[in-house]
């Protein structure tokens, strides 16, 4: 059985992969659907969702088109998300193999480096970074990558440890390949896979990450954002419950999605490695 | 605009009507304050400093004005919007350099000490000329106080000094303190500053940080018959939305300074039991103003600040930001000012047209993104309110070409970036009007003012006319000549537009059916309290 096939037999893994395709669909055709700025004022302030049908998901305290933010934040999350997964994973697969390639001092000290910032929650982290540095986009991106590479570093060091010891690497060792040429040529993308694994938590970490980060005020405050569309809401919550209930659901089904899918591909590999 | 003149006089003879309706007990259906009782109602801030002579800040003022009191307060109906307290009459010296106060008779500190005019002294010189944050201005020129008896204080000026400016001064700036207790060591470390002993209608009681101050009643209060209230506790609620919900449940009986957020007054309004009193805030008017910095050159020029003025939709913002709880603003002074206010002054209507027009006369094309330049923008985070604004006028900017960059910080950051390092090209504030133009108002303009002072031009604007005529009018003894020039004052400052100011807005208090007497002075909220009472 194709690894596509043995993926579309699980049903949470389908439904992930609906949602994030849902997601991927939203964010891209933000631009398309709803053209100029999602925060204009496009209507009277407040308006109840299917009230308007030019306006279905109602207006915000300012009049901006809800169902407009909604599909314009889906881009800043999706964005923020993997570019921050992305430059986790990168960050900790480097520090990682690294670490397991050279041994000794280096090890220790790159790992000490990890340790000290895996004490540090990481939430805390990317608040204290914003909140110093300033919030724009790529500050938070950076922010919540600082809270979050430990972990495929962890994974990549361990897998780096076995792979190390393995015939090709003396091999490599023997023909005079530099060692750092033998760490990033060789031993790295062996290692990849069970980081990659990790890359799904990342994402929905991620996301909540710069959703909370927005709510407290901390996100780019000339973006639309869904952890900012549920802070502004709440001023309102008794009155227009809709305004922080919306992007929440947008929220959750989207962590949910990446979620599930993440868990189904790596229940295929687990499969697709037991059988081989 | 003169139907707004006669609106605020229905309001004043509507607020004349409820004070007459609770003043006098013979008519039928009047209440009678009832004795006894404890009043909880919502704090959303925790002062540290509770002394108001040093700090004069509503924060502060919520809480201390129960405890310590000022010469006079302010009043819907007294002779010039006051009513005595400490002191009983003030008289100004024709040629402004002195003021004599006679002051009230067997007043006692809460420690049982007599309170006499060398308190009032002591009070003036040692801090609020010296220490007070508005008190250094209005009382630079004060070089001694007499006090040839207990109950007299005679306030001697170097320079002249308008009498019109100190009267206006008196509700926020005369809280008088303790010389007995503050006479010795350093008055900014005196552990009164945060346990104040005064002569006000309530003691202090305790502070626990977090959850609440409690004050009692003061059984030697020189009020006949006041306080009626037995206690005053006020529950710490930092959340805007928790006030809601505690007073729907009865947990407090009163939310003041719009503890309960704009958005839910219409739900609330429709509770049984609980009523939305707009008024007893006449006193504290902010102003929703858009700060400029004048070193960016586009903003240097005239047209350009026009255009912003004329790109704002101040009703737009009133009905939506403010859900109609706030007033256009025309110019410095607000509209329900009784004294200074003037409606003739330039205006400008809402005209995208014509805003584009002018920059494009000022040379700004817009380029083939469709901007003519950028800009950045820092709503100051105090209230919801200033941080919406924030985001409407990036949008009303934007429909001009302006494309404006939000940069949202926190209170500290805000103030740093503003008026200490000027990193901004505008910036939303909420500065306070305090019944006089010399107190808080002149000094958003005036040129010369130090790097670092919060909520006064830092935006680098200079106009020697206008430093003139705030001089002038800082030296104008006669009343009706000085209201004059700052009539003067108010045009001039519309028409050059150092800053424009957009909106202008109070609180609003939610309470329960319960409360009585509540609101019948401009500045009820943070005024004594000795003759609020609950029902049972």
């Amino acid at each position: 059985m194709s690894p596509l096939r043995r993926f579309l037999r699980t049903p949470e893994a389908v439904a992930g992969a609906i949602l994030l395709g849902a997601l991927a669909a939203m964010a891209l055709s933000a631009s398309l659907l709803f053209p100029g700025d999602p925060q204009a004022i496009a209507g009277p302030a407040l308006l109840p969702p299917f009230q308007d049908w030019s306006l279905p998901l109602g207006t915000d305290r300012l009049g901006r088109d809800v169902l407009a933010e909604l599909f314009h934040g889906a881009r800043t999350s999706l964005a923020v998300g993997l570019a921050a997964a992305a430059a986790a994973l990168a960050i900790g697969a480097v520090v990682g193999t690294l670490a397991g390639f050279a041994d000794g001092l280096v090890d220790e000290v790159l790992m000490r480096v990890t340790d000290a910032f895996q004490t540090v929650p990481s939430f805390l982290l990317a608040l204290a970074f914003v909140s110093v540095v300033g919030p724009s986009l790529g500050i938070v991106v950076i922010a919540i990558a600082l809270g979050t590479w430990t972990g495929p570093a962890r994974v990549a060091r361990a897998e780096v440890l076995s792979i190390r010891e393995r015939d090709y690497v003396a091999n490599a060792r023997a023909i005079g390949m530099h060692p750092l040429e033998i760490a990033f040529r060789e031993v790295l993308p062996n290692a990849l896979p069970p980081v990659l694994a990790m890359s799904s938590v990342i994402v929905a970490a991620a996301i909540l990450t710069e959703a909370a980060l927005s709510f407290l005020g901390l996100g780019d405050p000339n973006r639309v954002t869904w952890g900012g569309m549920i802070a502004e809401g709440r001023t309102v919550l008794r009155t227009a419950p809709f305004l922080s209930i919306v992007p929440g659901i947008a929220l959750v089904l989207t962590v949910l999605g990446v979620y599930l899918a993440g868990e189904g591909i790596v229940e295929t590999t687990a499969v697709k490695r037991g059988l081989s | 605009m003169s139907d707004f003149t006669v609106s605020r006089r229905k309001m004043l003879a509507g607020s004349a009507m409820l004070l007459a309706s609770t003043a006098m007990p013979s008519l039928g259906w009047a209440r009678t304050p009832k004795k006894g009782g404890r009043l909880v109602l919502a704090a959303d801030s925790e002062p540290r400093n509770l002394n108001p002579a040093i700090v004069a800040s509503n924060g502060v003022f919520f809480i201390s004005s129960k405890i310590v009191e000022t010469l006079a307060e302010a009043s819907f109906d007294g002779k010039d919007g006051l009513a005595p307290r400490l002191a009983v009459s003030w008289e100004g010296a024709a040629d402004g350099l002195s003021a004599t106060f006679k002051l009230r008779e067997g007043v006692k500190w809460h420690d049982g000490k007599p309170f006499t005019s060398a308190d009032v002294a002591f009070s003036a010189l040692q801090i609020w000329k010296p220490l007070q944050n508005l008190g250094r201005t209005v009382f630079k020129d004060l070089a001694a106080v007499d006090t040839p008896d207990d109950l007299t204080a005679v306030f001697k000026f170097a320079k002249p000094t308008p009498f019109q400016l100190i009267r206006n001064a008196l509700p926020a700036l005369s809280s008088v303190v303790p010389r007995h207790i503050y006479e010795v060591g350093k008055i900014e470390d005196n552990p009164a500053n945060t346990a104040p002993i005064g002569t006000g209608p309530f003691k202090f009681g305790e502070y626990k940080a977090g959850q609440y101050y409690r004050l009692t009643k003061n059984t030697d209060y020189w009020g006949k018959d006041e306080p009626y209230l037995d206690e005053i506790i006020y529950q710490v609620l930092p959340d805007r939305t928790s006030a809601a919900s505690a007073l729907e449940a009865e947990e407090i009986q009163l939310a003041a300074f719009s503890a309960v957020p704009l958005a839910d007054l219409d739900r609330i309004s429709k509770v049984p039991g609980l009523k939305v009193i707009t008024k007893g805030y006449e006193g504290l008017t902010y102003q929703l103003v858009v700060e400029i910095n004048h070193r960016r050159k586009e903003l240097a020029d005239l047209k350009v600040r026009q255009a912003i003025a004329h790109a704002i939709d101040k009703d737009f913002v009133v009905k939506t930001v403010f859900l109609g709880y706030a007033a256009t603003a025309t110019g410095p002074v607000p509209k329900n000012d009784p004294q200074f206010y003037t409606a003739d002054v330039p205006t400008y209507p809402f005209d995208v047209a014509k805003a584009n027009a002018l920059l494009d006369e000022a040379g700004y094309k817009k380029g083939a993104d469709g901007n003519r330049f950028s800009l950045k923008l820092l709503p100051a985070p105090y209230f919801n309110e200033t941080k919406q604004f924030g985001d409407y006028l990036r949008q009303a900017l934007a429909a001009i070409g302006i494309d404006a960059q939000l940069v949202n910080n926190d209170s500290a950051a805000h103030i740093k970036a503003v008026y200490t390092d000027h990193a901004f090209d505008l910036a939303v504030g909420p500065p306070v009007f305090r019944g006089d133009p010399a107190i808080s108002t002149t000094i958003l303009v005036q040129s010369g003012i130090p790097d670092g002072v919060p909520f006064s031009n830092q935006g680098g604007y200079k106009n020697d006319a206008l430093d003139a005529l705030i001089t002038k009018a800082s030296e104008t003894l006669d009343t009706s000549a000085r209201t004059d020039l700052y009539k003067q004052f108010q045009k001039e400052v519309a028409a050059d537009l150092p800053l424009i100011n957009v909106a202008e807005w109070s609180f609003i208090s939610v309470a329960s059916d319960k409360v009585g007497n509540i609101a019948n002075n401009p500045r009820w909220a943070v005024s004594n309290w000795a003759d609020t009472y609950l029902e049972s």
